[in-house]
């Protein structure tokens, strides 16, 4: 029950500059996921909130209250680490209570806080064990329960999983989630992993080089993308990017495509560069599509729910996601309300 | 190939066999180093046909009876050349034929057919040879000091190289040089005073350097590069070298002949090398331990008393060994500042004892076991510590 507020931040290393300029609401009990290549400054910024790295310039409010000079105990939020970070010498019930043991509250208090997380998140049977001989998803659930039991407003997420096999991964995931539902609280959830940010996120910010390239919905960054980044970002594998040269723009409204000639409703073209996207589960194996053009296949990846056709088409290098028990052909078809079209700088052009 | 490999096992074993009954026969009869009173063609001869003999029975014979045999045989043959010899002599003859012939036990015929077996037994050998040979010159002084304090003056002179212990003697007898040195020399007062000074020096290193410490491996000050790279260039100095300004700075202190002055010395001496041991492991530390520690709402101090010691307690353990010891055994600066017998510490007592020609030597020898024990046991026991200290944080658990 809080809402998180950033207003210009910025933050630098030296001269390196990470972040530049961040703005952002956050809504109440709403579960944010910060996600971006390496090196974008989303574990920053998650450390500024928590108070383990300073605020360069700019603020920000919890519950508008400024947060910048509040030492990191008082911000009222608690952070689950990549590395867990639980303390190796105690058993699970001292690493869950130890914060609470700090602040010297009352033993029933302490206990009774210990033992509902323990109950939220299964662990009741672990209490007594040290971290070493706990395994990785059971330490990652004790981290979890440590940041439970301090109450927050707000918890933070710096890549939780990402130590985690895949299997355990994905049920780990499931299990925040539910954990969401269960608490209530913000919670804000730093990932490189486009999947823990699909289906994670009430709402995703995508990152790029310390500027935001779009704050939406799982489905309006996957329906919508702003920008040729945010596009190609989300989804595997990657929305396939035609580049449309000024020859291609045949007039205002309508280019050459793939062999195909593409008119588009009510939006005027310039005569310049431009990119054309479409995501590669778009792609089909079939004639009776829109428009239909006939690739060279390279390569055929069968995953066995679906197979990946890598193939080229001209200069374009394209791959297409088809259902194991559509036939390839060398005849590919897509529709027009699947095409996005970028400007030159890679912004969307909607019509 | 095989044949190559047999004869360069039988060598060598036949050359450790040599090595092995040689030291046996210098200690047992204190001959010295002469070569030919050694008899070393007949234990090579001998050696050799055993090592192949050994091949050739292999394991048609249980391998105890096999041992016993090749032992006997080997004694009956020395004893006949050596007869001046006691019994006890050719009891030790024949237990290291048995220690011999059970080592060689391991290769047989088979396993000389591979090609790098030569590399293994060669390598076996040297490690045993290694072993025997550094612990023997290790233990025999020490083993020394041990008989000639429970010696009496008398026996002293009659025979001083008899190296056997007897117990046929009261007890008070044999300790009596231990109730000399604590009654007549005050050895009681100088082991008090070195366990002052060498618990204080622990005490006082760990407290400056585990802060100290802390601060270099995670603190950023300025001259922090600097300070930790130069932490060790107090040892480019030879303490020689210290020991005289630091005298005339001491006399006119006061500082000298009293307990506080050595603490000062021994602190500042042992500190570099305490923090330099300890700033490795506080760095092998994930730092995420400290951050999930500042969010559990607690102070600098808190995170070292709490979260960085509990954790280090292997490393902080070595480097009290390790202090400990080097306030101990502590001699050139124990025997600059201090004069005045009443605070001696042990080391600079024993000096103090062998440089007066009226000391028996038994009473120095037992004052050297005492000096020598307290390490030996506070060693052996927090071995495990000082091992997984050292080599800690260089492997990521």
């Amino acid at each position: 029950m809080a809402n998180i507020k950033f207003i210009g931040i910025h933050k630098s290393f030296g001269s390196n500059k990470i972040i530049t300029d961040f703005n952002l609401l956050g809504k109440e009990d709403e579960f944010l996921v910060l996600v971006g290549p390496s090196g974008c400054g989303k574990s920053t910024l998650l450390r500024m909130i928590a108070g383990l790295e300073k605020i360069d310039e700019g603020e920000i409010f919890i519950n508008d209250q400024k947060i910048n000079e509040l030492h990191p105990s008082k911000r009222q939020t608690a952070m689950v680490f990549q590395s867990y970070a639980l303390y190796p010498h105690m058993n699970v019930y001292e690493n869950m209570s130890f914060g609470l043991k700090i602040e010297k509250r009352p033993k029933d208090e302490i206990n009774a806080k210990v033992m509902q997380a323990a109950k939220i998140l299964k662990i009741e049977e672990l209490l007594e064990r040290k971290p070493k001989q706990l395994s990785g998803g059971q330490r990652q659930r004790v981290a979890i329960g440590r940041a439970i039991t301090r109450n927050p407003k707000i918890f933070l997420f710096d890549e939780p999983l990402s130590n985690l096999d895949a299997a355990l991964r994905a049920e780990m995931r499931v299990e925040i989630s539910k954990l969401h539902k269960q608490i209530k609280t913000n919670m804000i959830y730093v990932t490189h992993d486009q999947v823990e940010a699909m289906t994670l996120a009430d709402r995703i910010v995508i990152l790029n080089q310390g500027n935001i390239e779009q704050v939406g919905t799982p489905e309006e960054i996957y329906n919508d993308p702003s920008n040729i980044f945010v596009a190609q970002f989300i989804g595997t594998p990657k929305m396939n990017i035609l580049e449309i040269n000024e020859k291609n723009i045949i007039s205002e409204n309508s280019i050459k495509l793939l062999g195909n000639d593409i008119q588009f409703g009510n939006i005027k073209l310039n005569k310049s560069k431009h990119f054309v996207g479409i995501r590669s589960e778009y792609l089909k194996s079939n004639q009776k599509s829109q428009f239909t053009f006939n690739p060279e296949i390279e390569l055929i990846e069968n995953l066995g729910n679906e197979k990946i056709a890598y193939m080229k088409y001209d200069e374009y290098q394209l791959s297409a996601k088809i259902p194991s028990s559509d036939e390839i052909s060398n005849t590919i078809g897509f529709e027009f309300k699947d095409i996005f079209l970028f400007d030159q700088n890679g912004k969307r052009v909607k019509s | 190939m095989r044949t190559k490999n047999t004869i360069i096992f039988s060598l060598i074993s036949t050359f450790f066999l040599i090595f092995l009954v040689s030291i046996w026969k210098i200690l047992a009869t204190l001959q010295g180093l002469d070569i030919k009173s050694l008899n070393l063609e007949i234990i090579f001869i001998f050696g050799f046909l055993t090592s192949l003999a050994h091949l050739g029975i292999n394991d048609k014979i249980k391998t105890i009876y096999k041992s016993i045999i090749f032992s006997l045989i080997f004694v009956f043959f020395d004893g006949y050349l050596m007869q001046k010899l006691p019994l006890w002599y050719n009891i030790g003859v024949f237990l290291i034929l048995y220690f011999y012939t059970s080592k060689i036990n391991k290769y047989n015929y088979e396993s000389l057919k591979e090609e790098h077996s030569t590399q293994v037994i060669l390598f076996d050998f040297l490690t045993l040879f290694g072993i025997l040979f550094f612990s023997f010159v290790i233990l025999f002084p020490f083993y020394m000091m041990l008989v000639t304090s429970f010696k009496t003056q008398i026996a002293l002179l009659v025979n001083p190289l008899d190296f056997s212990i007897n117990f046929g003697q009261d007890l008070k007898d044999l300790f009596k040089s231990y109730f000399v040195i604590f009654k007549s020399y005050k050895f009681g007062k100088y082991i008090l005073t070195s366990t002052i000074v060498s618990v204080g020096t622990v005490i006082i290193t760990l407290l400056f350097a585990i802060p100290a410490a802390y601060a270099v491996a995670r603190l950023n000050f300025f001259g922090k590069t600097f300070l930790s790279t130069s932490i060790l260039i107090i040892y480019m100095f030879p303490a020689i070298v210290l020991v005289i300004p630091l005298y005339t700075i001491f006399s006119q202190l006061g500082l000298r002949n009293s307990i506080e002055g050595l603490l000062i010395v021994y602190t500042a001496t042992t500190l570099p090398v305490a923090i330099y041991m300890l700033q490795g492991y506080f760095k092998s530390i994930p730092k995420e331990l400290e951050e999930a520690a500042i969010l559990d709402k607690l102070s600098w101090f808190g995170i070292i008393t709490k979260i960085i010691i509990p954790l280090s307690i292997p490393a902080i353990s070595s480097v009290a060994l390790y202090v400990f010891m080097i306030a101990w055994n502590e001699f050139l600066f124990s025997l600059m500042f201090l004069d005045n017998p009443n605070s001696f510490t042990l080391s600079r007592a024993i000096q103090y004892l062998s440089g007066d020609a009226e000391t028996p030597r038994q009473y120095l020898m037992a004052g050297s076991v005492i000096v020598t024990l307290p390490v030996l046991f506070i060693f052996v026991y927090f071995e495990k510590y000082l091992v997984s200290g050292l080599t800690a944080g260089s492997v990521k658990g």
